[in-house]
């Protein structure tokens, strides 16, 4: 309601209700003779009193009630009118005998009096009558708002019949409007509907404000209705005024004594009801668990603090496995709700293991109705545990017991089958709703590591040459795959003093993360030691001594280096455990294969007394491919090896092309060997191709 | 797919390990958990028989040195025996031939471990 017609609303009784006491003060003394002035009197208060009921309404309207409080304070109302009527009728300002005194200051005090307690009881009367509206079209149906328009009616008809421009004869009207009024009060007072949702302790303040509220109550009407001081007051106030408030507080009355009774049948129900009410808030809360997937360590405590919740539990924790299936030792508690470690552990060291096993075999709840008696926990007794029953109960999902979940509860008030029910339904629930979350993490933990492998190969990826040396009389072509995301694959050329070139092939043993590691070690080593000036064989022996300390012992690395001096064409090499070199030159193809075992496999010594070096003089389109075992090791889908055959013949096919010309007639021999086969390896080649002696081409040019 | 068995057999004072198939970085474990446990049995002097292995990697060939080391530690052996002319030249690429004994027969490496405890 807009606050301007609020304002108007007040506004109304603030002018009304004094200009009717000014007027009502002349009328003592003198008699202004005109006709009807007592109805309009009676109108502007009606007036009056319904602005500020349409105000008092409008405020009221937005809060929520709750019907104990609202008792209670209307007790208090009714507490203030009873002190307020006791107050005057004990001090006389009502008037004593009529026609004792006349002074117009006498009179004015006394009207004073009555207007001030008619206007608080009339206001209090109106406050009632709406809550009292509240309370009984509390889940309403059309039959009960039927009723309580019905009392409206008769409410209103008995106000209208009290006018003062009723004929005397219209008092048998009054009558029985004011018993259809008050049967109808008794009739909408059975309406008490709101009891039921209240909670055991809201019960018991609603009845202890029932109770007084019947009581003074009672008192107020047997004060309006007998020949009292404040009957006469209230009746010289306005006698329609006085009907709606005596019919109001009869109504107030046999309500508040309905609700009395009423709540003390419901009182017993109401711990019930109250654990249905908290049971169902928990099932509606298990929707929620869904929602909290994303959050495993939340979920879990949820699930117990649920636990709790639902059953009534004084304690209540979880235990899951790691992995699914493993044994009952692979329990670990994640979540505990008012359960120490330290009792926790008590249990752990007394019964939880065979308990676990129990439930694990069984696939059922099991339930100690008494820690004390029970053969298996009675000494938990000496150990100061109280006397509990403990249910534990197991979470499957998938078939699979996933974990167990279980219970406390003092031992006199125990588990009863309800309990067991709503847990093991919970149960369900709450281990579908870990494995959910458990697979969420799970594929969120997949992401993660794909994308970290995905940089780490990346990072792999810049490890290898980006280009190969461009330079006159000599071509280098390179490629490497790589099967997984990082391999073990390495190859690298570095350029040396006086015109060599070091070019090395690796392979390292296993695959994966660990491979990648040892080729990152392996090119560091590489780097720190062609800068010696070593020959390949002195390289590979002091690069054995460094990977010795840094390889694992199932772990070795072999590799082939080699020198090309490109002044003459010697090409020095040496190999350590790596695949033989596949020579062609004029004279036909074959494989190089000097001595030497891999690196990491065994010490310093015996690698340098079986490691030996070879020396080719390149001649012009001699050409050398270097490469890794995934090239002779490919498989396709008939089982058969690529091998060393089919190598050597793919590269005396195509050795009269450029190296990236033969690199390709080899990449290509594989494929079609491999026929789309989902053959999978980490594969190097690398090729060089002498075109001329360096003097030989410098005699050409000159 | 690929499959790969491994079965222990007891000879005279030895053991021997039966390797079928194909040992790469998977079944690598299979032959690993074989060696485990016959350490655990203080069992050293081991005979590898490679007749039905048809396939070893890198992966594979670790398995030896991750317990040769164990082994002669405990003044036992790991022998290889029986392989075919392909796994043979995997193990000689890398040397394995300086550091391990590979006989063509079973009953050679047997008879090794026999003249080897009598001294």
């Amino acid at each position: 309601m807009p606050r301007l017609k609020r304002i108007l609303l007040i506004l109304i009784p603030v002018i009304v209700l004094p200009l009717v006491f000014a007027l009502d003060i002349v009328r003592m003394t003198v008699d202004l003779g005109i006709s009807g002035l007592g109805t309009v009197r009676e109108l502007a208060l009606l007036a009056s009193f319904a602005s500020i009921g349409i105000a008092l309404g409008s405020a009221e309207d937005r809060t929520k009630h709750n019907v104990p409080k609202e008792l209670g304070r209307l007790l208090l109302f009714y507490a203030a009118v009873l002190a307020a009527i006791i107050f005057m009728t004990v001090t006389s300002l009502f008037g004593g005998e009529e026609g004792q005194e006349t002074s117009v200051r006498y009179v004015a005090i006394h009207l004073l009096g009555t207007y001030i307690v008619g206007i608080l009881v009339t206001v209090v009367a109106i406050v009632t009558l709406q809550r009292l509206r509240s309370m009984v079209l509390h889940k309403r149906t059309r039959g009960v708002r039927r009723n309580f328009l019905l009392f409206l009616g008769a409410l209103g008809t008995t106000v209208l019949l009290s006018m003062p421009f009723i004929p005397p004869a219209g008092g048998i009207l009054t009558y029985l409007s004011f018993t259809i009024a008050v049967i109808l009060a008794v009739v909408n007072a059975f309406r008490q509907s709101w009891i039921v949702y209240l909670s055991r302790r809201e019960k018991i303040y609603a009845l202890v404000y029932a109770f007084l509220l019947f009581v003074v109550l009672t008192i107020l009407d047997v004060l309006l209705a007998q020949r009292s001081d404040s009957q006469r007051a209230m009746l010289g106030f306005s006698p329609p005024i006085h009907a709606f408030v005596q019919i109001t507080c009869l109504f107030a009355t046999f309500y508040a004594g309905m609700a009395f009774v009423s709540t003390l049948f419901h009182l017993p129900t109401a711990e019930v009801f109250e654990r249905k009410q908290s049971e169902l808030n928990s099932l509606h809360n298990l929707g929620r668990l869904v929602t909290q997937v994303f959050d495993f360590e939340h979920l879990v405590e949820t699930v117990t603090h649920m636990a709790t919740e639902v059953s009534g539990a004084r304690s209540a924790w979880l235990e899951l496995f790691d992995q699914p299936g493993a044994s009952v030792n692979g329990l670990r508690v994640v979540a505990r709700q008012h359960a120490s470690q330290q009792e926790i552990a008590l249990f752990e060291a007394n019964v939880l293991t065979a308990l676990r096993k129990t439930v694990r075999e069984s696939g059922k709840y099991s339930l100690i109705e008494d820690l004390w008696e029970d053969r298996r926990t009675k000494s938990l007794r000496e150990l100061g545990v109280p006397k509990l029953a403990l249910l534990s109960i197991p979470l499957v999902s998938h078939g699979a017991l996933v974990g167990i979940l279980h219970a406390t509860k003092r031992a006199e008030q125990g588990f009863d089958q309800d309990d067991i029910d709503v847990l093991t339904g919970f149960s369900d629930y709450a281990s579908i709703t870990i494995e959910n979350a458990r697979l969420f993490l799970r594929s969120l933990e997949r992401e993660r590591l794909e994308q970290e492998m995905m940089l780490a190969q990346r990072m792999q990826k810049r490890l290898l040459p980006q280009t190969m040396p461009s330079l006159p009389g000599v071509e280098f072509a390179a490629v490497s795959e790589s099967s997984a995301e990082v391999g073990g694959d390495y190859y690298d050329v570095f350029e040396l003093s006086h015109g060599r070139y070091g070019l090395v092939v690796a392979d390292v043993s296993g695959k994966g993360v660990s491979a990648a590691f040892y080729m990152a070690v392996l090119k560091g080593i590489f780097l720190s030691l062609v800068r010696l000036d070593h020959s390949p064989r002195e390289l590979l022996v002091k690069a054995n001594r460094a990977l010795l300390e840094s390889l694992e012992k199932n772990a070795f690395i072999s590799v082939v280096y080699a020198v090309l001096d490109t002044k003459s064409g010697d090409l020095v090499m040496a190999r350590a455990g790596h695949c033989p070199v596949v020579y062609a030159s004029a004279k036909g193809t074959e494989l190089i294969r000097p001595n030497g075992l891999g690196l990491g496999l065994t010490e310093g010594r015996l690698f340098a007394q079986s490691t030996e070096e070879r020396v080719i003089r390149l001649a012009t389109q001699d050409v050398c491919v270097f490469y890794t075992d995934g090239v002779t090791e490919a498989r396709n889908a008939r089982e058969e090896e690529f091998g060393y055959d089919r190598l050597i013949d793919a590269v005396q096919r195509h050795k009269t092309k450029d190296a990236a010309g033969i690199k390709d007639g080899i990449l290509q021999e594989i494929r079609t060997f491999l026929e789309n086969s989902a053959y999978n390896d980490d594969m190097t080649l690398v090729v060089i191709k002498w075109l001329a002696r360096a003097e030989e081409k410098s005699r050409v040019i000159s | 797919m690929t499959e790969f068995k491994v079965q222990e057999r007891p000879g005279e004072g030895v053991s021997i390990l039966d390797l079928r198939g194909y040992l790469d970085a998977h079944t690598a474990t299979d032959l690993e958990n074989a060696f485990q446990r016959l350490l655990g049995a203080k069992k050293f002097n081991i005979v590898v028989n490679c007749r039905d292995l048809s396939y070893i990697s890198s992966a594979g060939l670790g398995v030896f040195m991750a317990y040769i080391e164990d082994v002669r530690k405990n003044n036992g052996d790991i022998k290889l025996t029986n392989m075919t002319p392909k796994v043979y030249n995997v193990f000689d690429l890398l040397g394995f031939p300086i550091l391990y004994e590979i006989y063509k027969d079973e009953s050679e490496a047997i008879s090794k471990f026999q003249n080897t405890t009598k001294h």
